[in-house]
């Protein structure tokens, strides 16, 4: 399973949040390194899962992880969300006076940290940088925690056309000799524009103008950028992986999350769902007959059920994902473990049970 | 009026426990809505109805009649402005023009604002459209999301001190302050990485609005004490069953104990094994209503 592992040079987990995909990224990872592969592993805060699962401790930092089974290297980097995008207009802005002016701007403070996107591009343009600097055979990229699986995708271009130069345009003041045209069109922004004044206030409008006015710069740097992630996610040598959760309503959203993956041109080659089954069921004779009797066997029927029920919605789920793909091994299913993945060892393990295929349904 | 602002980590059942504390306030009388944040409803496959959107869904939920609702900074933004401005060609303008429509979505801190100015129109403020509720339950977004989300409109009313929407900051943050009206609760499940994720968060939300959040630990085991002496010969083939629920009952222990040391107060609630939603909801609020709730 998982040959993609010898021959791609990026993977990208994505799924909801909490459904595991830091592990499992860095479990992929180790088996890729186990083969022999130079392996960069990025994840991004403010989950900082991967700091503790690996040991990370500065962030930013590439650290090499030792294991006595990696044949090859595995690394593995916490991205930071400010500094990334800091460094990103530090390049961009094209001298340090205008570098500078940006990042005093309040609302770039609160635009690098807090906007809709900002992290999922600044995710993306480390990914980029790393996999241009040639140092690894195969980067994964754990994707950052949203609510739904699809934002991810959606939000470079959301941020893309906040700097495409219609918008930057509304802020500027018209220059002299410009056709009736383009004073019409300038007539009708400055009503929007009053609008949104009488909505905010002058202040904010004014640090609104500046901003604009600053990025200016460099926004065809990040079109650019935008455009070069765009073309390195559909390229074949990069892959998606998806990991769900096993529960009814997480199904049916990873199933809707597969569709948009491949409508979007992305190779989406695995569908990993995560903590599955628990190791204990598989240990217990199939249809052992438990009457009740005890609070303990109460309890073991209310579990079995429960797994039992889960069975159900997941062939449903199953046969859905099998249609899109045309492809009966796409899904693998992991057991829940009996303990936390706490460190390197536990990772070690997990990628063996993933080696093994989980569970065959 | 209540606000309940309801996270923790992803995956931890943040959105169960929202519902289960929704039909709780509505049994106790108040008239509810549960409100969801994000561009797409979880609820809507949750609860297996044909939409949730901006505009209220009644709903019959564990025999409870409450209103379910989905919240984007874009609509937020919409209805204020439209109750505002008041002139329908003009929020036209604004609206429906493609690039205006990627500017409001993206300007800085604006979807932010208008969420929290939603969240938080009703009394003492009463800002905008007449919202005919007693409290509101949000399932709120998860971790850093969240803190960044409430940090919004400090940071904001440093950058705009003057006009409306400096005004609008600053009552807002004052209401997010009060703890009269807004309570915070943390989910998390009994495990290391929820749970030192869960009072880093619960932390950083009292650095914000210096109310302490109250943790709610997640899915715990209810162990029958001195179940082991009555067990029989079955026991031989549960082994594997018997082994794991005691070193997870065991593992959970601990996580209790660590929250218990913690700065914040604690309750639990209990691992539901049901798998349908309506089920796990009436569950859990029953628990909060036993006084999971008055407990804290």
């Amino acid at each position: 399973m998982f040959k993609i592992l010898n021959t791609a040079r990026v993977l990208i987990c994505v799924g909801s949040g909490g459904v595991g995909k830091t592990t499992l990224a860095a479990s992929l990872g180790f088996m890729a390194a186990k083969q022999g592969r130079r392996v960069l592993v990025l994840t991004i805060d403010p989950s900082q899962r991967l700091k503790t699962t690996l040991n990370l401790s500065e962030t930013g930092q590439i650290s090499k992880l030792n294991h006595p089974e990696i044949k090859g290297e595995f690394s593995a980097a916490v991205i930071d969300a400010k500094k990334t995008f800091d460094e990103f207009v530090e390049k961009a802005a094209g001298s340090p006076e205008l570098a500078q002016k940006i990042l005093n701007n309040r609302l770039y403070q609160q635009l690098s940290t807090t906007l809709n996107g900002s992290q999922e591009f600044t995710a993306l343009e480390k990914l980029y940088a790393n996999y241009e600097c040639k140092d690894f055979d195969l980067i994964i990229l754990d994707t950052p925690p949203t609510k739904h699986a699809i934002d991810f995708l959606n939000a470079p271009q959301k941020l893309s056309v906040l700097f495409n130069e219609g918008v930057a345009k509304w802020f500027r003041k018209p220059k002299k000799g410009r056709n009736l045209i383009s004073k019409i069109m300038h007539t009708g922004t400055l009503q929007v524009l009053k609008a949104l004044e009488s909505l905010t206030g002058s202040e904010f409008m004014h640090e609104l103008a500046d901003f604009f006015e600053n990025i200016e710069s460099w926004q065809s740097k990040l079109e650019e950028r935008v455009t070069a992630v765009h073309r390195l996610l559909v390229h074949s040598d990069t892959h998606f992986c998806l990991v769900t959760s096993f529960d009814q309503a997480k199904l049916k959203e990873a199933a809707y999350f597969s569709k948009e993956i491949r409508k979007g041109g992305y190779r989406l080659t695995a569908v990993i769902i995560n903590r599955a089954f628990p190791t204990w069921l598989a240990r217990i004779k199939t249809g052992l007959e438990v009457k009740g009797d005890s609070w303990l066997e109460r309890q073991f029927l209310d579990f079995r059920g429960y797994y039992q029920t889960r069975d159900q919605f997941y062939k449903v789920f199953a046969k859905d994902i099998i249609q899109q793909s045309q492809e009966a091994g796409i899904i693998h299913q992991l057991p829940e473990f009996d303990r936390d993945i706490a460190n390197l060892d536990d990772v070690a393990e997990l990628a063996i049970c993933i080696e093994q295929g989980g569970r065959k349904i | 009026m209540e606000i309940n602002f309801i996270t923790g980590k992803g995956g931890v059942g943040k959105s169960a426990v929202a519902a289960a504390m929704a039909v709780q306030k509505a049994k106790s009388g108040m008239k509810t809505i549960l409100v969801e944040l994000g561009d797409q409803s979880f609820f809507q496959d949750y609860f297996l109805v044909p939409t949730v959107n901006y505009k209220p869904t009644g709903l019959q939920l564990c025999k409870q009649s409450l209103d379910v609702s989905l919240w984007t900074g874009q609509e937020c933004l919409k209805e204020y402005a439209m109750h505002i401005l008041k002139i329908q060609s003009l929020y036209h303008l604004f609206f429906e023009n493609a690039v205006s429509r990627a500017l409001i979505n993206v300007a800085p801190a604006l979807p932010e604002l208008a969420i929290l100015g939603k969240i938080t129109s009703g009394p003492p403020r009463n800002v905008g459209p007449k919202m005919p509720y007693d409290c509101i339950v949000v399932d709120a977004y998860a971790s850093g999301h969240f803190s960044a989300l409430l940090r919004a409109p400090a940071g904001l009313a440093q950058a705009v001190r003057f006009g409306p929407m400096g005004e609008q900051v600053r009552s807002i943050d004052a209401v997010l302050k009060d703890n009269k009206i807004c309570n915070y609760y943390v989910v998390a499940l009994p495990e290391e990485l929820p749970i030192i994720e869960g009072l880093e968060l619960a932390q950083s939300i009292e650095d914000v609005v210096r109310i302490k959040p109250k943790m709610i630990l997640n899915k715990m085991l209810s162990m029958h004490s001195g179940w082991q002496k009555k067990e029989n010969k079955t026991t031989q083939e549960l082994q594997p069953f018997v082994d794991y629920i005691e070193s997870l009952s065991g593992r959970q222990k601990q996580m209790l104990k660590r929250l218990n040391e913690s700065s914040f107060s604690s309750f639990t609630l209990p691992w539901v094994l049901k798998n349908e939603a309506e089920k796990v909801i009436e569950a859990l609020a029953q628990k909060l209503d036993e006084g999971g709730l008055q407990n804290v």
